[in-house]
């Protein structure tokens, strides 16, 4: 019985796969139609290691969204996560050091968001509210204006480093992405968060510690926010106060184009990454295109809502 | 409010445990400036306050509605300048005062007619569609000033702002006629039970044989129609339309309407509880201002004054 | 290991300015726009170091929103209310202010304008580089690097923002006038690095060609040279600002120049403007700091960091 369901499950989630792949799809055509600029190795290689940015950020955020809930403060997270590194390795030259503070304090802010939201029981709109104005004032005023740059070469290899052609951020994603999707679908902590979201009190009926997974995501949002700050820091090669400032909205913006619902229980983490490459892909054909700067978040909010509009029909027509 | 099974015995600290969390952060905001600052209490002080508050609270009312039926306006920061920008472009092009009001606050009426009706007839999750109207408005805004400030608006305008009444600015009438309207709405109109129901419960109304769509589509109108009528202020203010002005807001409105206490689940809100909230962060900003707190502290301390105002909430439920 | 601000207690040491040293305790309102451009974080120490040469005391108003205009409006308001002796004036958007200028006008407070011209208003005087001029300095020093032929691209700043306008309006002449040099694209990167670096790689993309990259501010120039780097591809950039990251790539040949508008001095001599017109000394109506360009040639000038620098004398710029 329990395989029939699984093959079942099975053609579903392909399906699902598939027809995301299709925008994707969709967009590449269409600005391969009107430029040949977009379909090289290189660009395509560009897209990737873009996306991927935004991936690893995204990531840790579709967890805590399963659960019905949400991270406003993982832009700030990066912001200051990134500081700390920068601060870490050029103050003590230990890039090992960078690498431990900055997933440290990712870690640290994923505790805390995860404390206001299981403990004190804020809601986490509020709570991760809260925590992203404080993290932009503690970053601000830990970087006092000023930018620290100029890092060691080994660490920069996580940014921008190549491996056998390919740049290394396009291996951190598609590890975090197979150890992510196997995570949620596979693992009982992935299921008990699908239960979560899908019914908080029917899972702590069922034996779910709710709390625990609670606090789970939002330390695992924390950390790989954590993680994709030291990627950030090794691409720009330096750190400033305001890294994190713009980063929220479109990582929320990738987990939601991907499928995932903000009520909870419902997304992937494949469709977190179709999220993060669609918006690359869009900002990139802007670019390429050089339409003009004025029309470029029109253009991105459509897109926005025709890809989730698109997404909710096709799942409408295959729960029907 | 619950009250505890526990009476406390000290009768004062009974009757702070009764207030809101947000109402506590205000008591403690207006008691510490107080002492820390001479010009705190000062009349133009408060007045200031009360009239920097006023685009704030004019957006925040129409949130709480759209909070408690479960959706949200992520929109509406954009549209505010969107609009504002709107206003600016018409009193620059025909000085004619009315015309450029009407303009403004169409546009907003059509934008959150829009958000409505995406948001009910393609039955899609708020926080998507408003967030791809905010790229949308946000783009308008640039294209109509092509990244400008529009600012040969004219002398009339400005006085939505500045002028005064009996002594007390225009804004404040503005305000309070504004919170008039919407608590009424709220807690005295059919609309008002509605929306209450929209959130809570649905599916009654659906039973009831109302045409719950309408209504849940007129939030959002009404959420547009504010972002209209605030623009002019917004306008007035700078004397000018500017096409980032407003960005960002949004966050306080939600901000505003959740510390005041309504929240997303179950249709539970409470109009009041956002006037307070808009006040106490008017006057948690003023009052960080007056004492000189540098900047990088004031933005941890907003987000602090949220977290706490909240925590006493539930701190008192536990008590 | 980060300092908030470094107290220049050098300052002392050096030589003071001319005019007498009345007994003063001024206390000097500053405004700026925004807390993590390193532009406006020199000006403040300019500020800083000027007051404490002339026993005033300074306090720093910066919106918590970037460059919130409606923000700074209400800073303005609170500042009212506490009566400064001065205040520094480096408006968020040069139009908008009008009503904040009148504000201040009205109550009868001193007010110097900085950076950018405020439409209207009545200042003691203004203190400021140009950044129109500055930007096409800059553009000019990549043309003559180039011989006058090759491919260019812009990288803007934020659209809306005055500043920015000017700034590529000023890089747009620049290219004008050199026929040999073609403008291919100039897209947006919100002054931020990352989104400058994208951008830049997103360009290198489509043009196999570019010669030249002229960035609306240091952070922008640093992403384009990372992004360079990445896809071993040679370009000469320039940027705006002078920030202490441009003078390092300098230093090291990554950037090819950056234009300076000389903020630690503006903040110097705004502050010593307004502090001299208090204690009734005369002030020029402009101070206008001609457009530097930091290159390889002029590293020598800008050897130290904002937060040790001092202002110089009063004499040493004005006559």
């Amino acid at each position: 019985m329990t395989n029939l369901i699984k093959e079942l499950g099975n053609t579903t989630q392909f399906k699902n796969i598939f027809f995301r792949m299709l925008v994707v799809i969709i967009i590449c055509i269409v600005l391969s139609f009107l430029t040949e600029a977009f379909f090289t190795t290189n660009n395509l290689l560009n897209v990737l290691r873009q996306a991927s940015l935004l991936f690893l950020m995204a990531s840790g955020l579709t967890l805590v969204l399963l659960t019905a809930g949400i991270d406003l403060s993982v832009g700030a997270n990066v912001g200051m996560s990134a500081c700390v590194a920068a601060v870490a390795m050029t103050s003590t030259g230990s890039t090992l050091l960078g690498f431990l503070s900055g997933i440290g304090c990712g870690i640290l802010i994923g505790v805390g968001n995860g404390l206001l939201v299981t403990f004190l029981r804020l809601p986490s709109f509020i709570a991760t509210y809260g925590m992203l104005w404080i993290l932009h004032g503690l970053t601000y005023y830990m970087m006092a204006g000023t930018t620290i740059n100029g890092f060691d070469k080994s660490f920069r290899f996580i940014g921008s480093g190549y491996l056998y052609g390919i740049p290394v951020p396009i291996y951190i994603m598609s590890l975090f992405l197979i150890g992510g999707s196997i995570f949620t679908k596979y693992s009982i902590y992935g299921q008990q968060i699908y239960a979560v979201g899908a019914n908080p009190l029917s899972a702590r009926l069922s034996g779910v510690p709710v709390n625990r997974r609670l606090m789970l995501v939002y330390i695992l949002s924390g950390m790989t926010a954590g993680l994709a700050s030291l990627v950030f820091l090794a691409r720009l090669n330096s750190a400033e106060g305001d890294i994190g400032e713009n980063l929220t909205l479109p990582a929320i913006a990738a987990v939601l184009i991907g499928g995932t619902s903000l009520f909870g229980g419902v997304g992937t983490m494949f469709g977190t990454l179709i999220g993060a490459l669609i918006l690359t892909l869009v900002l990139n054909g802007m670019n390429i295109l050089t339409i003009d700067g004025n029309y470029q978040a029109l253009v991105t909010g459509i897109i926005i809502i025709l890809s989730v509009f698109l997404d909710l029909i096709f799942r409408r027509k295959v729960s029907s | 409010m619950r009250d505890s099974a526990i009476n406390l015995e000290n009768p004062l600290l009974n009757s702070l445990k009764r207030l809101p969390g947000v109402a506590l952060m205000l008591l403690v905001c207006i008691v510490v400036f107080s002492i820390l600052s001479s010009d705190f209490l000062s009349i133009p002080n408060i007045t200031n306050i009360g009239v920097q508050s006023t685009i704030l609270l004019m957006i925040s009312l129409p949130m709480t509605m759209v909070i408690m039926t479960e959706g949200i306006d992520m929109s509406i920061g954009a549209l505010l300048t969107f609009c504002g920008v709107i206003a600016a472009y018409f009193l620059a092009q025909t000085q004619n005062l009315p015309l450029s009001i009407f303009m403004a606050i169409m546009v907003g009426l059509v934008v959150g007619l829009l958000n409505g009706a995406i948001i009910v007839y393609m039955k899609m999750p708020p926080f998507v569609v408003t967030l791809g109207m905010l790229g949308i408005c946000q783009s308008l805004a640039l294209i109509v000033t092509d990244g400008q400030t529009i600012s040969n608006v004219g002398d009339t305008i400005g006085l939505a702002y500045n002028a005064k009444l009996l002594g007390i600015p225009l804004p404040i009438y503005f305000a309070l006629v504004s919170y008039a309207i919407f608590h009424a709405l709220l807690y005295h109109t059919r609309f008002g039970t509605y929306v209450f129901a929209i959130g809570g419960n649905r599916d009654s109304l659906k039973l009831a044989g109302i045409r719950v769509n309408i209504y849940h589509i007129g939030v959002y109108a009404l959420s547009g129609i504010m972002a209209g009528v605030a623009s002019i202020l917004l306008t007035a203010r700078m004397n000018s339309g500017h096409p980032t002005a407003a960005i960002g807001m949004e966050f306080d409105a939600i901000a505003a309407v959740i510390v005041g206490g309504t929240s997303f689940e179950k249709g539970n809100g409470w109009m009041f509880g956002t006037f307070l909230g808009v006040i106490t962060v008017g006057i948690l900003r003023n009052g960080l201002n007056l004492v000189g707190v540098q900047s990088s502290i004031q933005v941890a301390s907003i987000g602090l004054l949220v977290l706490v105002a909240l925590l006493l909430d539930g701190f008192k439920a536990k008590v | 290991m980060k300092n908030h601000r470094l107290l220049c207690t050098s300052a002392i040491l050096l030589s003071m300015a001319s005019s007498p040293a009345f007994a003063d305790g001024e206390k000097i309102a500053v405004f700026t726009k925004n807390q993590t451009n390193p532009y406006f974080q020199a000006f403040r120490l300019g500020a800083d170091s000027a007051a404490k040469q002339m026993n005033a005391s300074t306090t720093h108003y910066v919106p918590t929103k970037p460059d919130s205009i409606p923000e700074q409006l209400g800073e303005i308001d609170d500042v009212i209310v506490k009566k400064p002796s001065g205040i520094v004036l480096i408006p968020v958007d040069y139009k908008a202010i009008n009503p904040g200028v009148k504000k201040i006008n009205d109550a009868g407070i001193p007010v110097v304008n900085a950076t950018d011209h405020a439409e209207t208003g009545n200042f003691v005087n203004w203190v400021g580089a140009d950044d129109f001029s500055t930007a096409n300095a800059a553009g000019k020093a990549l043309v003559k690097a180039l011989n006058g032929q090759g491919n260019v691209v812009i990288l803007e700043g934020v659209r809306g923002v005055v500043g920015n306008t000017n700034r590529v309006n000023g890089f747009k002449k620049a290219i004008e006038e050199a026929p040999g040099i073609k403008l291919l694209a100039s897209q947006p990167g919100n002054y931020q690095r990352l989104q400058g670096l994208q951008v830049m790689e997103n360009l290198l993309q489509t043009y196999p060609k570019i010669d030249g990259v002229m960035a609306a501010n240091d952070a922008m120039a640093s992403g384009a040279i990372e992004a360079l780097e990445g896809a071993n591809r040679k370009a000469l950039v320039v940027g705006i600002n002078g920030s202490k990251e441009a003078v390092e790539a300098i230093k090291a040949g990554k950037m090819l120049a950056s234009g300076d508008a000389a903020p630690f001095y503006q903040g110097c001599f705004a502050t010593m403007s307004l502090i001299r017109s208090i204690r009734n000394l005369p002030v020029p109506k402009e101070i206008v700091f001609p457009p530097m360009v930091v290159e390889k040639a002029t590293l020598a000038n800008y050897d130290v960091a904002p937060d040790k620098q001092s202002c110089p004398a009063w004499n040493t710029i004005v006559k």
